[in-house]
């Protein structure tokens, strides 16, 4: 017996890697005394063994089943039920008006969100012509203050220069 | 087409279910019991039926879990090898001393698999004992093939060791 081989199979059954037929070839290696085994297969022999015994086992005999579940559960297919379109033209005619009811909605909207747009450019064109009139009138306000101040000084010499003139 | 796979598909597979719930359980009646559960279980999501690509696969994950659920619920206990032993007829103890010397091998044997946790156990079962491939473990107990090597490569170091510390040897 090569138990070179059947070492480096153990080897491979050790480490997960190896394939069925592998394994059978050391059941079956096993299964047979080896008076001469080297250790490394000594200490495996006792879980094929008992691998053996276990794949072995004899399962008893098949029992009578009761498949009565089967017919308690078929599903039943349920029944056709024929469709009539010309039946149904209530149905369709509300279909047809409700989509027509959304769409003209749908059409208010955007011509009211429309109308709120426009709106809102002239309140803005407003509120700029508002702040240009209003720049243009403390404009001319600055001026007609400085012009103010001016006839002021001016109105205190004539009045000195009427005093003056009084005494002389 | 629900009705014809079942009996297409599912029924064949009933006694390998069977097989499959005794080795789990050790015991006829309570076989009998989970593979029936399972059966009407399989039946009643025969909407899933179609789906899957694997039918078997789903079976055999079905009856373990329901298996598995039996052993959590009651505390099972598996007759050990030795009660086992003691059942086989006695023409195959020809040599009491030998026949007991084995026993108790096997016996420790039992127990360092027994002793493993459930998914190093499961993959271990199904494949030393059940001789399933590794994709068919992997899709019963739905997880990855590479996963399936891992967890059976630590299962057999496991064992391997605690037969190396009690110093079995082969008879």
């Amino acid at each position: 017996m090569d138990y070179k081989s059947i070492s480096a199979l153990l080897e491979k059954y050790w480490d997960g890697e190896s394939t069925l037929a592998e394994e059978a070839a050391l059941k079956a290696f096993f299964s047979e005394p080896h008076p001469d085994m080297p250790e490394d297969l000594l200490e495996a022999a006792p879980l094929f063994q008992y691998l053996e015994e276990e794949s072995a086992i004899r399962v008893p005999a098949e029992p009578e089943w009761d498949m009565s579940f089967l017919e308690e559960t078929t599903v039943k297919t349920p029944p056709v039920v024929k469709m009539y379109p010309v039946k149904n033209w209530m149905k369709y005619a509300a279909i047809v008006l409700m989509a027509a009811g959304v769409g003209y909605g749908l059409k208010q909207h955007h011509a009211s969100r429309q109308i709120a747009m426009e709106q809102l450019k002239e309140e803005e064109e407003a509120r700029k012509a508002f702040i240009e009139t209003k720049r243009a009138l403390a404009l001319l306000s600055r001026n007609l203050n400085k012009g103010t101040e001016k006839m002021q000084a001016l109105s205190y010499f004539n009045t000195a220069t009427e005093k003056l003139s009084v005494k002389d | 087409m629900s009705l014809e796979l079942f009996l297409s598909q599912v029924v064949p597979v009933r006694s390998k279910l069977y097989r499959f719930a005794y080795r789990l359980l050790g015991d006829e009646e309570d076989a009998k019991d989970i593979t029936q559960d399972a059966l009407m279980k399989v039946w009643a999501m025969q909407g899933k039926m179609t789906e899957l690509q694997n039918l078997e696969a789903w079976c055999m994950r079905i009856t373990r879990n329901l298996a598995l659920d039996k052993i959590k619920s009651r505390k099972y206990r598996i007759a050990d090898t030795l009660d086992k032993a003691s059942e086989l007829p006695a023409s195959h103890q020809k040599n009491p001393h030998a026949a007991t010397e084995r026993n108790e091998v096997m016996n420790k044997v039992h127990t360092a698999i027994n002793a493993l946790p459930e998914k190093y156990k499961s993959v271990m079962q199904l494949r030393d004992m059940d001789g399933l491939s590794y994709q068919e473990i992997a899709d019963i107990l739905d997880i990855d093939m590479n996963e399936v090597k891992v967890n059976l490569h630590r299962a057999r170091k496991a064992v391997r060791e605690k037969l190396q510390n009690q110093q079995v040897y082969g008879l």
